[in-house]
């Protein structure tokens, strides 16, 4: 774990992050560093290299090239201890489907070697209005509760690198509220959370940080108060071009 | 339905049909294309070959044809039998495009019917029967007017087919409806009952002597016999019944797609009471890929299929124990195209969640593998069981030629299978009863290549079964399991590679 100018812990240190399929170039050489405590926004249109970047940060992607360091463990080097420290929410889907939220919850819990988390588990669906829906199987979800789910998996060991790739995303504001607090109990215990969302007033909400990529290449690194409103929708909207 | 209204919609289906096939056609590489052409080639080949060979089989073979004459009625009858099991087993019929592709599109009934009637010959057991027909046929009555002598025979195999697709649409509509689930178990129960009845009161023969099928035999004997009235006439109605089959069709396959698939909806809806926490990572990847498998409706209904009809048929026909060993590949091969050969499809789109968590990559190949085998092995048994009512008391050689078939013919089949699943990865939801773990062309070439193999060493181990002891099919397996244990090993290396998993579970999970 290395530290940023200040006492800050850096959790997510990428450093000149290339990721291509075949002929294409999905990420093109961003540089990101996320620190604990604190939450970052990935902005950014459609193929941007958001969610490449996040399947890179949890393990599912190896980099073609760069640097990328997460929680102090180099992601190409030791790709099990990283999926230890971090929890993903995926982009598409992210849940088998025929299987039950409480059969995810147990497979999370053995491979993460978790003991006495049925509690936390049945807080956490209770809180993501999942509870009665605990032993269906995800298959008759609708696209909202499995997002939720999506979530709960994500946060459920309290990972030191929380990565939610559009969390917000087709949820209702009962799942934002509780989606939002995860981000906060998140940053309370030192986490770095990484969100990647095209929402930008509720990725404000959570954030401390933004980071807009274009075209895979990361084009601009802001405070999350120069994003708000009327005059951050305007300056967001001239990045993106 | 008034008839302008439902040429006009026939026409349309007909369009539509012709756009979903360009469609699929599109997402071909240049590889897949070439491949497809090389495929439909060796079909039309091999048809051909089917057709024309057996005809000109000449001495010292001869044409000793008495025997097979008397079976022929009972061979048209059991081509029918087999479409009718085809479309009720794959849910009225596969999908020309998968339901979750075809959702923004607005595919007609009309559509899907003529699709599934499109996609039944894509499948290798129809191909292989409708190839013994026709080289059956053109044995018997020699190289005389060929053409008019398989007519009648092409025709009947059309004719099968569609009055599959509307036996197998009505059997949806019913599974569709309130119970439908018990009716069709009562339905399956009534009609698997009957035939044990024939069998066990020794009137099977007689039955089967009766088949009005005999009338495929007449008019293939009249176009040979250049009696053209009569080789006419049969045409004739032939050509009528396929039409009306066709058309015939078209209000069961409305009727049952129009109906909400209640299984489906009951499995997607139930309550499943969590099991105890597992006591490995093995175990609990083990006890949701076995989860996936049973909680799908193409997957429990193929599985109890492929577990029982070819039992039933052993038992129909009192195999003989040296044969019975060719049934294992039957049935592992039917098994792994139900998922095998795509098996991170039982995934879904949970692979990448499932890719994130911290184990190591060997693990979840070796739960995919330990399922696959397994469901290959419990239906393999169950065939092997019902086979062995009537195939008497088996010789150690016999047993042990069985049962090593059964296991090399499982470990063949699921190596084969995962090297697919990581070379060649689909997504597929596996959902719809409709559904298949690849599209339906690659499934074609999947089935031949596993049906070459497996019967090649179910006839290896059909020549153990003679033999004076047990010893020869088990030293004969033992090459056979390492030569698959080192297969399965090869993929697993690939799979252990990071960029090779990436893609299997970006693909699946799309």
């Amino acid at each position: 774990m290395s530290s940023s100018g200040g006492n800050e812990i850096e959790r997510i240190h990428i450093r000149g992050l290339w990721v291509r399929f075949g002929s294409v170039e999905a990420v093109r050489g961003i540089d990101i560093s996320a620190y604990a405590g604190r939450a970052t926004a990935l902005l950014g249109r459609n193929g941007a290299g958001k969610s490449t970047t996040m399947r890179v940060l949890a393990g599912v992607i190896p980099p073609t090239e760069g640097e990328v360091v997460v929680d102090g463990v180099d992601v190409r080097h030791d790709p099990l201890t990283v999926k230890r420290s971090t929890g993903f929410c995926p982009d598409v889907g992210g849940l088998v489907p025929r299987a039950t939220p409480w059969e995810h919850l147990q497979l999370a819990a053995r491979l993460r070697r978790m003991q006495g988390w049925e509690l936390r588990a049945q807080d956490l669906l209770e809180r993501f209005d999942l509870g009665a829906a605990a032993h269906r199987v995800t298959g008759g979800f609708s696209h909202g509760m499995g997002r939720r789910l999506s979530v709960v998996l994500a946060a459920f060991h309290e990972p030191s690198v929380l990565l939610l790739d559009e969390p917000f995303d087709g949820v209702d504001p009962l799942g934002v509220e509780a989606t939002q607090r995860v981000i906060s109990d998140a940053k309370d215990r030192g986490a770095a959370v990484l969100v990647s969302t095209h929402l930008r007033d509720l990725a404000m909400e959570a954030c401390e940080d933004a980071l807009v990529l274009r075209g895979g290449s990361a084009v601009a690194a802001l405070g999350s108060e120069d994003l708000v409103g009327e005059d951050g929708a305007r300056a967001y909207r001239a990045l993106l071009d | 339905m008034p008839t302008e209204h439902s040429w006009t919609e026939l026409r349309r289906g007909a369009e539509d049909l012709r756009a979903l096939l360009a469609f699929r056609r599109s997402g071909l590489t240049p590889v897949s294309r070439k491949r497809l052409r090389i495929g439909g080639g060796l079909v039309i080949t091999l048809t051909v070959a089917a057709i024309a060979l057996p005809a000109y089989l000449k001495e010292p073979l001869g044409r000793n044809v008495g025997d097979l004459v008397a079976i022929m009625p009972t061979f048209y009858l059991g081509f029918l039998v087999l479409s009718v099991l085809a479309a009720v087993s794959s849910g009225g019929g596969r999908e020309l495009v998968p339901r979750d592709q075809a959702v923004a599109y607005p595919v007609s009934t009309v559509t899907e019917h003529l699709g599934a009637l499109l996609l039944a010959p894509l499948n290798v057991a129809w191909l292989i029967q409708a190839w013994a027909l026709l080289g059956s046929t053109t044995y018997i009555f020699g190289p005389h007017y060929l053409p008019a002598q398989v007519t009648p025979v092409l025709l009947w195999i059309v004719l099968s087919t569609a009055v599959g697709q509307v036996v197998g649409w009505a059997f949806e509509g019913i599974r569709r409806g309130p119970h439908g689930t018990w009716v069709a178990r009562g339905i399956t129960t009534a009609f698997g009952a009957g035939v044990l009845a024939l069998v066990l009161t020794h009137t099977l023969t007689n039955v089967l002597d009766h088949s009005p099928t005999v009338r495929i035999y007449l008019a293939a004997s009249y176009g040979g016999g250049a009696d053209w009235g009569r080789w006419s006439a049969y045409v004739a109605v032939l050509l009528a019944m396929i039409a009306a089959a066709v058309l015939i069709g078209l209000l069961p396959a409305r009727w049952a797609l129009q109906r909400p698939q209640r299984e489906e909806l009951r499995l997607e809806s139930g309550h499943h009471e969590p099991p105890p926490n597992p006591r490995s990572d093995l175990v609990a990847m083990v006890r949701l890929d076995r989860a996936s498998v049973w909680r799908s409706v193409p997957l429990r209904r193929g599985l109890l299929v492929l577990g029982m009809m070819p039992g039933v048929v052993a038992l129909g026909g009192a195999l003989t124990w040296d044969l019975v060993t060719i049934l294992p590949g039957l049935v592992a091969s039917g098994g792994a195209l139900l998922f095998g050969v795509n098996a991170w499809c039982l995934d879904g789109r949970g692979a990448l969640w499932r890719d994130s968590l911290p184990t190591s990559p060997r693990i979840s190949y070796l739960a995919k593998v330990v399922v696959l085998f397994e469901v290959l092995l419990v239906t393999g048994l169950i065939t092997i069981a019902l086979a062995a009512f009537r195939a008497g008391r088996p010789t150690a050689a016999e047993l042990v030629s069985v049962l090593a078939a059964l296991v090399v013919v499982a470990a063949q089949v699921v190596a084969t299978s995962m090297r697919w699943s990581v070379t060649r990865p689909y997504a597929s939801d596996m959902r719809s009863a409709r559904a298949t773990p690849a599209p339906p062309v690659v499934m074609a070439g999947y089935s031949a290549r596993l049906a070459v193999k497996t019967t090649v060493v179910g006839l290896v181990f059909s020549a153990t079964a003679i033999a004076s002891t047990w010893l020869v099919p088990f030293l004969v397996a033992v090459p056979m399991l390492l030569w698959s244990a080192y297969r399965l090993a090869r993929t697993e290396s690939a799979w252990a590679e990071p960029l090779v998993r990436a893609r299997v579970v970006a693909v699946v999970a799309s």
